[in-house]
């Protein structure tokens, strides 16, 4: 991940007053991280975290980032406040111009685009995601609104950070506990390391190098380099091993050396809330998430 | 795929609703919150058309409205939903699971090379994407082989050929030329692979003041043209209005509550009651309603405020 070189442009007066950050902040911070200057940057539509991921990058340690823009396929656009809805003018202000949405999926499948961002309904343990269906897709118990451009960019982008605000367990009408890390996605929407089955992205052809992280509400993981599995490498100052243990249907790999995330600065904090102003970002937290605060 | 060469394709709306027939596929151009043709599906709607196969890329009250009212049999879109202003498309949702919609999701780079395909043309074209996913248990239409130049496997999309594109423009002239502004989404893509097209759009101008704006579909692809203000209500239409989010909240809540609440509080309301376009306008709020949408204008709070209220409209 990188390390963050503040924008000495930013006014200080905003940043002076901020002793503490929301969950939502760390989080975001987090996926920024993910980010290196000079990539190719897309962020999919209705993608609140990694557009705002995506500013902060740009205006601290990656400004030479390519910063596409989810549904209007903007280029660097410098949107006043974010809406929630993706193909909007508001999305558009700043940019010189924006690609078709055949460039820029042809940028991705000739390999060029550096990172992209997913998440699912359903994760397992190789980072395969589902977003399309619960249940047997002839005869979906649950139909989720499907996939975008996920499957295509999964395959095809260098670099997935994979993302969900959802990773603890809930308890559904019946009692039973509903995984978000499951044993078993129902439907592959977008591809991780290897297939359900254990076959190698590489095996079946794919260009990209599949998801290196991913980051949640309990910690921020990586992949095993020898067994392809999801392995915890950080968590919050407010989360444990077993927190995460007992919110991951499947047996995820401990780092020898599990850190604590790095907190954003002030400067960080005051960037995400000018370009959020109307907090559009907490329609993709839960409520318990939003009252947690950690001090600077 | 045709080419129309007709001088002057202006038609009532009705007219050219009646070029989609039962069972035909249909691209429906715009994405998410904007600028979707909806005062042509609704016309779609009342004259009762059945079975249609929907294409397209993320997709939200567009495809949901033509689930709710019945007229869907296929859904092959890469999204349908309503992002974080609501959420699931409630109409869809229930559609696909209990069948009388057949789910088949597809990926926004497979729809557009499926149509590049169909604009070039060719029987197919190869992807290397869509391998280790599960949409190719969605597709048996989709094949795969071994690349003869890497050796490589590859999978191969067959050309997808829309029987219609139904495309909401800003601007048109009576032959039917078009300009439609950006997000220009699939659009173009649809437009080129289509067999037929049909334009609604904001305003149709003088030739001379068209061409002064740099037209990016010329006439001959367009079989008909409508004359339709607000005719991508309650989706936005840039430079005209921005999307209508108090109506879009009433809609997610009648369509929430079930069918029967869906026709009796939406459909009836919206849909059939109003005889007129005008009628139409006059139902969702008048001349207030269309102060409010085009006040984005004035400047960034007055714009900001158009996707705040109404605040707390949805849990």
């Amino acid at each position: 991940m990188s390390d963050s070189i503040i924008s000495p442009s930013f006014s200080q007066r905003e940043s002076e007053a901020i002793t503490h950050a929301t969950l939502p902040e760390v989080f975001i911070y987090q996926v920024a991280r993910t980010i290196q200057d000079g990539e190719f940057v897309f962020h999919g539509y209705g993608s609140l975290v990694p557009t705002l991921a995506m500013l902060l990058a740009r205006r601290t340690h990656a400004p030479h980032m390519v910063h596409v823009e989810g549904a209007t396929y903007s280029i660097n656009p410098t949107p006043p406040f974010l809406p929630p809805t993706s193909n909007d003018w508001v999305l558009v202000r700043g940019s010189m111009m924006a690609l078709s949405i055949g460039d820029l999926f042809d940028i991705a499948a000739r390999g060029d685009m550096g990172r992209m961002f997913l998440s699912g309904v359903q994760i397992d343990r190789y980072g395969n995601l589902n977003v399309t269906a619960i249940g047997a897709p002839d005869h979906p118990q649950i139909k989720l609104p499907g996939s975008g451009g996920g499957c295509n960019l999964s395959a095809d982008a260098q670099h997935i950070t994979i993302w969900t605000t959802g990773h603890r367990a809930t308890i559904d009408r019946t009692g039973h506990r509903q995984f978000r890390f499951v044993r078993h996605i129902d439907f592959v929407s977008s591809v991780g390391h290897c297939t359900p089955d254990g076959t190698p992205r590489q095996a079946v052809g794919l260009r990209g190098g599949g998801p290196d992280w991913v980051v949640t509400e309990l910690g921020v993981f990586d992949f095993d380099p020898a067994t392809h599995v999801l392995r915890l490498r950080a968590l919050y100052p407010d989360t444990t091993i077993q927190d995460v243990l007992d919110n991951t249907e499947f047996a995820p790999i401990i780092a020898p050396d599990v850190r604590t995330v790095p907190l954003p600065t002030p400067e960080h904090i005051a960037l995400i809330r000018h370009f959020d102003p109307l907090r559009t970002h907490h329609r993709e937290f839960r409520t318990a998430d939003l009252s947690r605060y950690f001090n600077l | 795929m045709a080419i129309f060469t007709a001088d002057d394709k202006r038609l009532p709306l009705a007219e050219a609703a009646a070029i989609v027939h039962d069972n035909m596929i249909i691209a429906i151009g715009g994405g998410l919150s904007w600028r979707e043709p909806i005062a042509l599906l609704r016309e779609l709607i009342r004259q009762g058309r059945r079975n249609l196969h929907v294409i397209g890329t993320a997709h939200g009250i567009d495809v949901d409205l033509l689930c709710g009212a019945g007229a869907v049999h296929i859904v092959e879109e890469s999204y349908v939903g309503f992002e974080h202003d609501f959420g699931m498309a409630p109409n869809f949702r229930r559609a696909c699971e209990s069948g009388s919609v057949q789910m088949r999701d597809t990926c926004c780079y497979t729809l557009i090379q499926q149509l590049r395909a169909a604009e070039f043309g060719v029987p197919f074209l190869p992807m290397r994407s869509i391998q280790g996913t599960d949409f190719l248990r969605l597709h048996p239409e989709y094949k795969t082989m071994t690349c003869p130049f890497t050796g490589l496997p590859l999978v191969l999309v067959p050309a997808l050929v829309p029987d219609v594109a139904i495309i909401h423009a800003q601007y048109g002239d009576a032959q039917g030329n078009l300009k439609i502004l950006p997000p220009l989404v699939a659009d173009l893509f649809f437009i080129r692979a289509a067999r037929h097209v049909i334009a609604t759009v904001e305003q149709l101008l003088p030739p001379d003041e068209l061409r002064a704006m740099q037209p990016n579909v010329p006439y001959f692809w367009v079989e008909a043209i409508v004359e339709v203000p607000y005719g991508a209500h309650p989706t936005s239409c840039y430079p005209f209005y921005a999307y209508d989010r108090a109506h879009l909240a009433e809609y997610y809540r009648a369509a929430q509550a079930g069918p029967e609440i869906f026709r009796r509080e939406y459909l009836a309301r919206y849909v059939f009651e109003p005889a007129t376009h005008d009628d139409y306008l006059e139902r969702i709020g008048g001349v207030t309603k269309r102060r409010l949408l085009e006040s984005w204008k004035e400047d960034d709070n007055a714009w900001r405020a158009l996707f705040t209220a109404p605040e707390g409209a949805i849990a």
